[in-house]
């Protein structure tokens, strides 16, 4: 029995921390029975219609690697299909009995193989976000820029941007708001700041609340301002990209940063806007599996973490909103909790018998940055999401990360316009 | 074994290159179902549409490789193990409903479409398909008929094969079948089910909706002993109260399930039953009185109605999250599928403790109450051999412990290759010969999923024949007798049908006893000779009821003759002559059986041709049921029948199968 960690231990998890406690990712893998619970909750083999890219063929395929019987040099190409196929939404995880986290399973065997999933120059600049905070917000800007003043428009035009390894940027210019405002004018021209004295809370906003819609950002600290005097910080990388996409290192060195900053400003509760982020900071402390001190640390800030959910009030000034309306699900490796619940309670009692419930079959948008892995599964994945919502006849649908509603808004604007996605915040922005 | 060439580039150019797989890590995330078994095939064909499906067995069987029909793989009994290699088919793609007809209200579909997928498709128009296995989110219709699924519906509605109406089946040898219940001739659907594959590939299915109940009224009741709580479902039955479903958990389960789910169940009681009543409110509060006073006179500590939908789906939550429950407790559950007479369940019980204490293992008890059907779940770790072992041997002694109380070694999860071995502790070698022939019949290369549901060498295992009746072995001796001066047989019972006086008669006539009336089981066990208007009589001295009509002829030719195609559901064992003269018996008071092939549907409808049946055991009921609707239709013959026909009498002394119209 060959456990992925003890190949490389820096690069990869020593153990996940399941629902069930701690445990070894061999422990974790072996906990499948194989029931099948899953396999009709998994997007991509509702679109595959194979085992191989279901979540017990995923688990099955990790626990051969690891007992030897398969070699990932010999079938590299059909691992790399498997893992980059799977949207790491969460929904096996919720259909399973066991709760066996099989997203992060697929997550350590992208790690033990050194897979990078998103287009070179596209991982590149977002990694810069860590590395370089600085440079990383030049070249959005720049690019931002660019896109304004119709040089993106251009490039598009001659076909370079058809070329391999650029495809991504029609991708993302197609996905992105016509306006995408600078966060410090916008807020300027609200009347928000993005500091204040003797704050009580500290938001961390997304990369896309903070370059590419600012108005997520705006909608956060009014609602925040409510009650809370709010420091915003800027420019700080979670360490989830890293996470998912990246190297463990970096993702680790991101969160202690992240800690210590958090330490310095005395503990204060921390806000994010982006639902991946809250879930991934709430788990935290499995980076550092292993290491007490920092186990400790992570332990106590991931405490300390709010979802955008939890600043809104429960009740809403806005009477008699009369539109059917959804929730989107989707978040990396999780579909129920408390920003789900809380979100939900929350829709619920604004809209009541026009909030429309959400079956197990309906899928949920393919979020963070799935759209540049696997373009043709991530348009049928949200197809059967558009179709759920037709079906439903949603005029608006919530959503729990600004990544979600940028996709899921350029998928209803392509296949049922009559609704739109928004984020959760928008509610009481 | 390795696949040649030859058919490798067949099948490429029928499927396409990327539906014919053979890359290792293919081949072995195919290897496995929800069972410890786990064998590597040597090739993965995609099917993405039924037409392929005769085209490529074709293939195969001109080039003898083995296959295993394969879609959502959830079976516990290792059916989907390549155990001779060769090639999985996986019918994942066959997943289209193709029409549901609400005025006749029946559904064609195709056999890879997940049955909660159907229900939702069915719940909209306002009609459910009322088979209802655990696994409905993720099984498949086909899947559930290969393996005779039921579910916890199944006591009021019957399990899957009564809701299949028509089939398409294709042979292992690639000749496409058209199978309707009502066709005239064996009941072919009830013997695809629970073949597992085994003699051959369902491709679609037409199956019987029914309109959504209005009204339903659940209930909990807690019991302080097991005994109590099966002896109120006894009652009920007694009563004619048949409730649409009757759940039940011992202690351990139930203190399991409360820690999981928190649903609100008394953890102190022994066992707990939820019971579930539909029908107009009226019958459901006339129904829900009696059930009270049931449950009262059981020494039921607690009696809840949910009166809310809210409190309903409370009530059902920790029975749903049973199985998460217990999942949670080790890396491995291993689900044994044991069913006894529901009288004899108390007993089984108190044994299965008994073997789980001796043998040092855990398990937690859920059961079916109203089918005497229950499911250990044994909580292990596969890495640790020992571990399995010891729960390996825990359930043989389980599985065998249902045959000593007249039950079987599975009512709904089938045999595969995990109750292989235990097939001959149930059943004699005459009943092990039928169904190895009935096997050769369909597939004589032995192709189809080889090596499943019999015991690799029973000839010395299979249990002892019990000594037949005076009558039956008289009869017996008779078919032999026949066989050696190779003189013709003409099965007839009360000579109601056939009207021949021919010397080559052979009568039932003398098979006249009416054997038991269980009014505990509610069965009733009658030889073949038995009148109908005899069996009337007897029924309504003990105030009881069948499904059989009150006409001419006897027990044996209403049931051979195919006229009453909706009473084959109710029959739950026979005996019967051979051609070759053996005497084979399967089934009993027990009210599922998933153990080897069904050879009560097999002798249905069959009209003499296969053999003589010599006695029946079927369901009685407390109130007048409406009886069996007649059908006159003439036997339609097929492939499978002929081949049934040549196998179990070769010499063709038993009337021949009728002639294919079409040639």
């Amino acid at each position: 029995m060959v456990d992925f960690y003890f190949s490389n231990p820096h690069k990869l998890l020593r153990a996940l921390h399941t629902e069930l406690g701690e445990r070894a990712v061999y422990d974790s893998v072996a906990h499948c029975t194989r029931c099948g619970c899953c396999q009709q909750a998994c997007p991509s083999l509702l679109i595959k219609k194979q085992e191989t890219f279901s979540p017990r063929g995923r688990n099955q395929m990790i626990r051969l690697l690891m007992e030897g019987k398969l070699n990932t040099r010999a079938h590299r190409l059909l691992l790399e299909e498997v893992i980059n196929s799977c949207t790491l939404c969460g929904r096996c995880i919720q259909a399973c009995a066991g709760k066996i986290p099989t997203a992060e399973h697929i997550l350590e065997l992208r790690r033990r193989l050194n897979l990078r999933a998103l287009p070179a120059p596209l991982h590149r600049l977002l990694a810069l976000r860590t590395s370089s905070p600085v440079w990383f917000s030049r070249l959005v800007r720049a690019a931002l820029l660019a896109r304004r003043t119709g040089i993106v428009k251009l490039l598009r035009l001659t076909g370079i941007t058809r070329m391999k390894g650029l495809s991504w940027i029609n991708r993302a210019d197609d996905l992105l708001p016509a306006q995408t405002p600078e966060l410090k004018k916008y807020l300027l021209n609200q009347k928000l700041s993005l500091e204040s004295h003797n704050p009580t809370l500290v938001y961390l906003p997304s990369m896309e609340a903070e370059f590419l819609m600012p108005r997520l950002a705006a909608d956060v600290l009014k609602t925040a301002a409510k009650k809370h005097r709010t420091l915003v910080w800027r420019n700080q990388s979670s360490g989830l990209f890293e996470y998912v996409y990246g190297d463990l290192r970096k993702s680790r060195l991101a969160v202690r940063r992240l800690i210590r900053r958090h330490e310095q400003t005395g503990n204060l509760p921390l806000l994010t806007d982006s639902a991946d982020v809250f879930i991934f900071l709430r788990r935290a402390a499995q980076l550092f599996s292993g290491n007490k001190r920092w186990e400790e640390k992570a332990r106590c800030f991931s405490r300390r973490v709010l979802f955008a959910t939890d600043i809104m009030p429960q009740k809403s000034s806005v009477p008699d909103i009369k539109i059917p309306v959804r929730l989107d699900y989707s978040a990396l490796f999780c579909r129920e909790g408390e920003p789900f619940e809380r979100a939900q309670k929350i829709l619920k009692t604004l809209f009541k018998k026009n909030f429309v419930e959400c079956l197990y079959t309906d899928a949920d948008t393919p979020a963070f940055g799935y759209g540049f892995v696997r373009r043709n599964l991530a348009q049928e994945t949200a197809l059967q999401t558009v179709r759920s919502i037709a079906q439903t006849q949603a005029a608006t649908v919530f959503t729990l990360s600004g990544l979600s509603a940028l996709e899921l808004n350029y998928w209803l604007k392509r296949f049922y316009p009559a609704a739109q996605a928004d984020h959760v915040i928008s509610l009481h922005g | 074994m390795k696949i040649p060439q030859t058919a490798l580039h067949q099948l490429y150019s029928l499927l396409g290159k990327e539906n014919v797989l053979t890359d290792e890590a293919s081949l072995l995330i195919h290897a496995y179902d929800c069972s410890l078994s786990r064998t590597r095939p040597d090739l993965l064909l995609n099917l993405q549409c039924e037409e392929h499906i005769a085209p490529v067995l074709q293939i195969l069987y001109t080039h003898k490789i083995p296959f295993v029909p394969r879609a959502s793989a959830t079976n516990h009994a290792g059916s989907c193990a390549a155990l001779n290699g060769g090639a999985i088919i996986n019918l994942t793609g066959l997943n289209r409903i193709l029409q549901i007809n609400t005025r006749e209200q029946t559904a064609w579909v195709q056999a890879g479409v997940i049955t909660a997928d159907l229900q939702n498709a069915l719940n909209k128009l306002g009609f459910f398909y009322a088979p209802d296995p655990a696994s409905e989110r993720v099984c498949t219709l086909g899947g559930n008929l290969a393996q005779n699924a039921s579910g916890a519906r199944c006591m009021k509605y019957g399990g899957t094969p009564d809701h299949v109406l028509e089939a398409c089946a294709v042979l292992p040898d690639g000749t496409p079948l058209h199978l309707a219940r009502n066709g005239g001739g064996p009941d072919f659907i009830g013997l695809l089910a629970g073949s597992e594959g085994t003699l051959g590939i369902i491709t679609r299915m037409k199956v019987k909706i029914l309109p959504l109940a209005k009204h339903i009224k659940t209930f909990l009741a807690t019991f302080p002993s097991l005994a109590d709580s099966v002896q109120t479902v006894t009652d009920l039955t007694a009563r004619g109260i048949i409730p649409r479903c009757v759940e039940a958990m011992d202690q351990t389960t139930l203190q399991t399930v409360e820690d999981f789910s928190h649903a609100g169940y008394p953890t102190d009681a022994q066992a707990l039953l939820i019971l579930e009543l539909d029908g107009t409110p009226s019958q459901i509060a006339q129904e829900a009185k009696e059930l009270e006073e049931v449950c009262r006179l059981n020494h039921a500590h607690c009696f809840q109605p949910a009166k809310t939908p809210a409190e309903r789906q409370k009530l059902w939550l920790g029975r749903r999250a049973a199985y998460a429950a217990i999942a949670r407790l080790a890396p491995n559950v291993m689900v044994g599928d044991g069913t006894v007479p529901r009288s004899n369940l108390p007993l089984a019980l108190e044994k299965v403790y008994r073997i789980l204490q001796e043998r040092g293992v855990h398990a937690s008890l859920l059961f079916h109450a109203g089918d005497g059907n229950f499911h250990p779940h044994f909580i292990f770790d596969e890495r640790n051999k020992p571990d399995v072992l010891r729960v390996k041997k825990a359930l043989q002694e389980v599985l065998r412990a249902c045959v000593d109380c007249g039950g079987t070694i599975s009512g709904e999860h089938g045999i595969g290759v995990e109750k292989r071995a235990e097939m001959a502790y149930q059943y004699d070698l005459p009943t092990l010969d039928l169904f190895a022939r009935i096997k050769r019949a369909a597939d004589p290369l032995n192709l189809a999923n080889p090596l499943k549901i019999l015991p690799v060498s029973y000839a010395e295992k299979a249990r002892p024949q019990i000594t037949p009746d005076k009558t039956v072995a008289e009869l017996a001796e008779a078919v032999r007798t026949r066989r050696q001066t190779r003189t013709p047989v003409i099965v007839t019972g009360n000579n109601t049908r056939l009207k021949t006086h021919t010397r080559q008669m052979l009568s039932t006539r003398a098979l006249d006893k009416i054997l038991d009336i269980d009014l505990t089981n509610y069965t009733v066990t009658v030889q073949a000779g038995v009148t109908l208007k005899k069996l009337w009589s007897e029924l309504k001295k003990h105030h009881v009821y069948c499904a059989l009509p009150e006409e001419t002829g006897t027990a044996g030719g209403a049931f051979s003759c195919g006229a009453y195609p909706d009473f084959y559901a109710h029959v739950l064992g026979i005996e019967a002559v051979t051609p070759d003269g053996s005497v084979v018996r399967y089934g009993g008071k027990f009210m599922k059986n998933s153990a080897g092939y069904h050879v009560t549907r097999l002798f249905a409808g069959a009209r003499g041709t296969l053999g003589i049946i010599t006695q029946l055991t079927f369901k009685i009921f407390a109130k007048p049921v409406p009886p069996a609707a007649k059908k006159s239709a003439a036997a339609e013959p097929n492939a499978l029948w002929r081949a049934l026909k040549n196998e179990l009498d070769p010499d063709g002394l038993f009337p021949a199968v009728p002639e294919d119209k079409n040639g």
